[in-house]
Parts: structure tokens; C-alpha cells; sequence
């Protein structure tokens, strides 16, 4: 028994052996890395990309994603003003102000791609973004400048004071509607 | 004075009234320990290499999906699901949306039922894979991981192409899939199972028939079938104990009843029914049987739009439902309670790892320290799963 359970330890671990002796003259299935790269399917989810041109802040993505990192804001475009249309023919009304996305927070699950109507918010396969601060994995989209941010602030605030100095005869109360 | 049972000599030992008392320590095993497979804490009593008492402490992990769920809405609990168990996604992903679908009444288009039974059953080999090498490694023999890892890879490769993520997907959806496969997948699906089945051959090589791994595992742990159905087990370590429970056979869910496929259960071959090497044998068992329900999926799979039955918005009606699927590591369940609103009221979550895991205390009394680290391992716990 003694020397029966040494032959079958040799004899199993020399079975082994020799399948990882096969496996010296097979292909290598590693990469090495930096130098040689694979390519990533096109579906591949990685880093998220919008192309602001397309935007027309419906903020149905900001409301799709589970774990809050997309911040938008919009300004109303002023009557008179034509922000042109997308590249599908949407009519642009809003003054995307801000469009932040926090890359440290997302998830990658690709659920604001789905829902947006211009199909401007894509995942890419682009993975190489690593930072040395967690700050800098907010992703600014916007390209409002501070200044045009500041004036169209401005410019809304005062078309909403001169909105309710229009109408202020008819204070709506909602206890005496009902 | 107690006289010792030698025989008559010159002089007498002295022994104490009391038979000597051994200290009996506390060891302290992880959470960052290697072989626990994530951040399980066992505080161990030991009679010197003998455990006499093991109790797992978990927590570490949690992150309040049940909490977290209540909070989202339908759809987007799906990504959260998804990090349960990090190992086997799709099967989470499916179990939550079987499990909403039979809420709302929603009949799933086939190829999507098609596309969904290959990607769980490929993430059912790609899990066991995982369990597999892991397990291994835990014993001592580091080869056999990497080429677990190697095959692993090409079904995450797969993923990849189709879901676009290699390992949290978010692929599976309520009424079908997030993408239709693209062209030429199911070909390369076909091919992997043709590459995947020699290489069975190759880890019962390499590990499986190993005199010294067989040593380490056989009789080691052993879990009998009733010790296993009083503890509530499911899965690989259920079946491992001779009993022949899969829930894809005896309470078939999406169209898992069309397949022809075996139900693996541990025969004692090299030690006793239900020992540590039978829940190994089990699952690699169980790769083969999952690599011909692919092949029948796949070749079966109609053309068609999977997107079609993906209803655009996801409105549950009042009332609960508990659904249960086979996950690579059990039984997992959802109880699901709706209120007819946006958001669920409750999601709980029976998770098979957590219950798996609760019959380490009564197995472990009696083995050896290092056993110990033979039996979490083939119980094959993931740490997501338990804590959620
Ligand atoms: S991928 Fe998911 S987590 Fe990331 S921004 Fe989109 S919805 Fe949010
Ligand atoms: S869904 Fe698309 S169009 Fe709407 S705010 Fe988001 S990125 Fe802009």
C-alpha cells in the first residue's frame, strides 16, 4: 500500500507534468501589454463620450443612470436665438451649460446610452484615461465658457422677473382652485 | 494520587488528578487571508491542529442592495444585481428579470430566450472555471489556474463582443436583452464549445486524478445528504451529496425543459458521498453538461429581432413574487414586492453562497486547520453574493 500510494503520487503528478510540458510549444495567449495591444470590439464599454454638438439636454440620460454621476444643466434659449439642429434633424432649445460626468463614479453599465434620443452619449472603447487624482475623472463636456454661463444666468433671471411682473394679478392659490 | 497503567517499574510517574488541560486557542483566519475567497473572517477554536469550532463572520462586503434597490427603479436595480455575485452576473441579471417578466405577464421573444441560455450557461462555466483553478491554488497546484484563466478568458471574450463588458454586464433585461448578437457570435460560441471540451480532459490531468490533490479532498468535509437538506444547501455542494436537485430540470424557468442534459451528482468515487472531491468532480461535471446545453442553444437559435418584446417602459403591477433560478453556486431567489409605482418596495435576495456558507460550523469541528481551507474552498463561496 506504502509503495503502491508513492508510485500513484509519482505517476499522477508525471501525467501533469506532461500536459504542462504540451503546453511549452503551444502559442502563448498572453499579450504583453504596453507593446502589443488587443483590439476591442466596438461594443466595448468603456470610457462614455458625448458629442455636445448633439445634445439637446433632455437630461433623459442624467435620469437613467442608477448611480447619479451625470450632472447636466440647461438655460432656455431666448426667443429670438437659433441654436441650429442635430446631426438628426432635432430642433436644439436648450443652453447645455453644464454636462458633467464622473468617471470615478460610473459604473459602466451603459444605461444612459440607451435612452437618448440623438444617440449622442456613446461608450468607447477607449480605457487608457487612469489619473493620479480622482478629480480628474470628471469629464466636462460643456463647452460654455464661464463668462456665457454667467451672462445667460443673468439674462434668465431677468426674463423670469419680467414673466411674473407681467402677470401678477392672478396669484394662483391651490386651496381655493379645489 | 492516581497510579499510571505502566507496567511495574522502579518508579512511579505522578500524574495529576485532572487529565491536563491543553490551551485551546482562537485563531483568527481573514478576512485577508487567500483562501477565503474575498473577505470571510473564521474565528477558529483549535485544539492544537484541530478545529473544534469554526464560525464564519461576514459583513464585509455589504453594500445595501436590498436598500439600493428600493431607491432605483425597475430597470436600474439590473446593474446592481450584477455585482452580487461578480462571478456569475449573467445569472443574476437573469434571475431578477425571469422574475419580473412573470410579474408583469410578459412572454420573451425566442431568440432572446435563445441568446440568454447560452450567455448564463457560459457564465455558469466561466464561474465553475473560477472555482476550479481557485480551488487548486488553495490546495497548493498553481498550474492549473492559469489554464482555467485561459478558457475563462475566451467566454469573457465572448461577453465582450456581445454585451460589450467583461464582467459586469447588465445584459440581461427585463422582456429580453440590452443588444441582439452580433454577426457571426453564435459561430464563435459553436467553436468555443468544440475548443472547451478537450480541455476537461486536460484539468482531470493535471488536478482532478492527482494522487496528492485526491488526498488532500477525498473524505475531507464530507456533507451528508441530510446534514445538506437540513442546512438548506443547493447547487454543486447539494448534488455533490447524492442528491439530484437542479432546478433547471425539476422547476424549469425561460426554456431550459427544451434541452437534454444530465443532472451530475457525487458518487463517493475516491472517498465518501458528499466529500470535498465530489463537489470538485461535480462541477466539472457540470461544465461538460452546460457546454451541450449551449450547443443545442446555439445551434437552435432563430434569426429574429431579440429587442423586440423589450418593453420601453418597465411597469410592474401590484403584488410579490418569489422566483428562483439555478446560479452556478444554487438556488437564488428574488422576492419581489410592487406597489404598482417606479420603484420596487421590496427586493430580498436568497442567496445560495450565503446559505452554502452556514454549513461550515457544522463540518468543521474535527478537521484540520489546514482542511479547513480544503473545505471553504469547494464550498465555493463569493463574498458579493453573501454580504450583498
Ligand atoms: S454608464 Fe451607467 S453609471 Fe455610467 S454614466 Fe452611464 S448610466 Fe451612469
Ligand atoms: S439623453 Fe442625450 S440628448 Fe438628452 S441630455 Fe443626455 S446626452 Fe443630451
Amino acid at each position: 500500500m506504502y509503495f503502491k500510494n508513492i508510485y500513484e503520487a509519482v505517476w499522477t503528478i508525471l501525467i501533469g507534468m506532461g500536459v504542462t510540458f504540451r503546453h511549452l510549444f503551444t502559442r502563448s495567449v498572453t499579450l504583453q501589454y504596453p507593446h502589443e495591444r488587443d483590439v476591442l470590439p466596438e461594443r466595448s464599454r468603456q470610457k462614455l463620450h458625448v458629442n455636445i454638438d448633439d445634445c439637446i439636454g433632455c437630461l433623459q440620460c442624467e435620469r437613467a443612470c442608477p448611480v447619479s454621476c451625470i450632472s447636466i444643466e440647461t438655460i432656455k434659449a431666448g426667443k429670438d436665438e437659433d441654436l441650429g439642429a442635430t446631426s438628426n434633424g432635432q430642433k436644439k432649445r436648450l443652453h447645455v451649460t453644464k454636462f458633467n460626468i464622473d468617471m470615478a463614479k460610473c459604473c459602466y453599465c451603459a444605461d444612459c446610452v440607451f435612452p437618448c434620443p440623438t444617440e449622442c452619449i456613446t461608450m468607447t472603447p477607449d480605457f487608457e484615461f487612469a489619473t493620479y487624482d480622482r478629480k480628474d475623472l470628471m469629464f466636462r463636456f460643456s463647452t460654455y465658457t464661464r463668462e456665457q454661463v454667467k451672462t445667460l444666468k443673468l439674462r434668465e433671471a431677468e426674463e423670469r422677473k419680467a414673466k411674473e411682473s407681467a402677470r401678477p394679478a392672478a396669484p394662483k392659490n391651490p386651496e381655493s382652485s379645489n | 494520587m492516581m497510579k499510571n497503567n505502566l507496567p511495574e517499574t522502579d518508579y512511579e510517574l505522578e500524574i495529576p488528578a485532572q487529565a491536563i488541560q491543553t490551551d485551546e486557542m482562537t485563531l483568527n483566519m481573514g478576512p485577508q487571508h487567500p483562501s477565503t475567497h474575498g473577505v470571510l473572517r473564521v474565528i477558529l477554536k483549535t485544539d492544537g491542529e484541530i478545529v473544534t469550532k469554526a464560525t464564519p463572520f461576514i459583513g464585509y462586503l455589504h453594500r445595501c442592495f436590498e436598500k439600493h434597490a428600493e431607491n432605483v427603479s425597475w430597470v436600474q436595480v439590473i446593474p446592481y444585481t450584477d455585482r452580487m455575485d461578480y462571478l456569475a452576473s449573467m445569472n443574476m441579471n437573469h434571475g431578477y428579470a425571469i422574475a419580473l417578466e412573470r410579474m408583469m405577464g410578459l412572454q420573451v421573444n425566442e431568440r432572446a430566450e435563445h441568446i440568454r441560455v447560452i450567455v448564463a450557461e457560459l457564465n455558469r462555466i466561466a464561474s465553475h472555471l473560477v472555482a476550479l483553478g481557485t480551488y487548486g491554488l488553495d490546495i497548493g497546484a498553481f498550474t492549473p489556474f492559469l489554464y482555467t484563466f485561459r478558457e475563462r478568458e475566451r467566454i469573457l471574450d465572448l461577453f465582450e463582443l456581445i454585451s460589450g463588458a467583461r464582467l459586469l454586464y447588465n445584459f440581461i433585461w427585463v422582456g429580453g436583452v440590452a443588444y441582439d448578437a452580433p454577426q457571426g457570435w453564435r459561430e464563435k460560441v459553436l467553436e468555443f464549445c468544440d475548443y472547451f471540451e478537450p480541455k476537461i480532459k486536460e484539468y482531470n490531468d493535471i488536478l482532478t486524478y492527482n494522487k496528492i490533490f485526491i488526498e488532500r479532498t477525498a473524505n475531507v468535509g464530507v456533507i451528508p445528504a441530510d446534514l445538506a437538506i437540513n442546512y438548506a444547501l443547493s447547487g454543486p455542494t447539494l448534488r455533490a451529496s447524492g442528491v439530484k436537485y437542479d432546478l433547471r430540470r425539476d422547476d424549469p424557468y425561460s426554456i431550459y425543459d427544451r434541452f437534454d442534459f444530465k443532472v451530475c451528482i457525487g458518487q463517493g468515487q475516491v472517498g465518501t458521498v458528499g466529500d470535498s472531491w465530489d463537489r470538485y468532480i461535480v462541477r466539472v461535471d457540470e461544465m461538460v453538461e452546460s457546454n451541450k446545453i449551449i450547443r443545442q442553444a446555439a445551434q437552435a437559435m432563430p434569426e429574429g429581432d431579440a429587442l423586440e418584446t423589450v418593453p420601453k417602459n418597465v411597469k410592474v403591477p401590484e403584488g410579490e413574487y418569489y422566483m428562483r433560478t439555478e446560479t452556478p453556486r444554487g438556488e437564488l431567489g428574488y422576492f419581489i414586492v410592487s406597489d404598482g409605482k417606479k420603484n420596487p418596495v421590496r427586493v430580498k435576495v436568497r442567496s445560495p453562497a450565503f446559505v452554502n456558507l452556514s454549513v461550515l460550523p457544522a463540518i468543521a469541528p474535527g478537521t484540520m486547520v489546514a482542511d479547513l481551507v480544503a473545505i471553504v474552498g469547494s464550498l465555493d463561496i463569493v463574498l458579493g453574493e453573501i454580504d450583498r
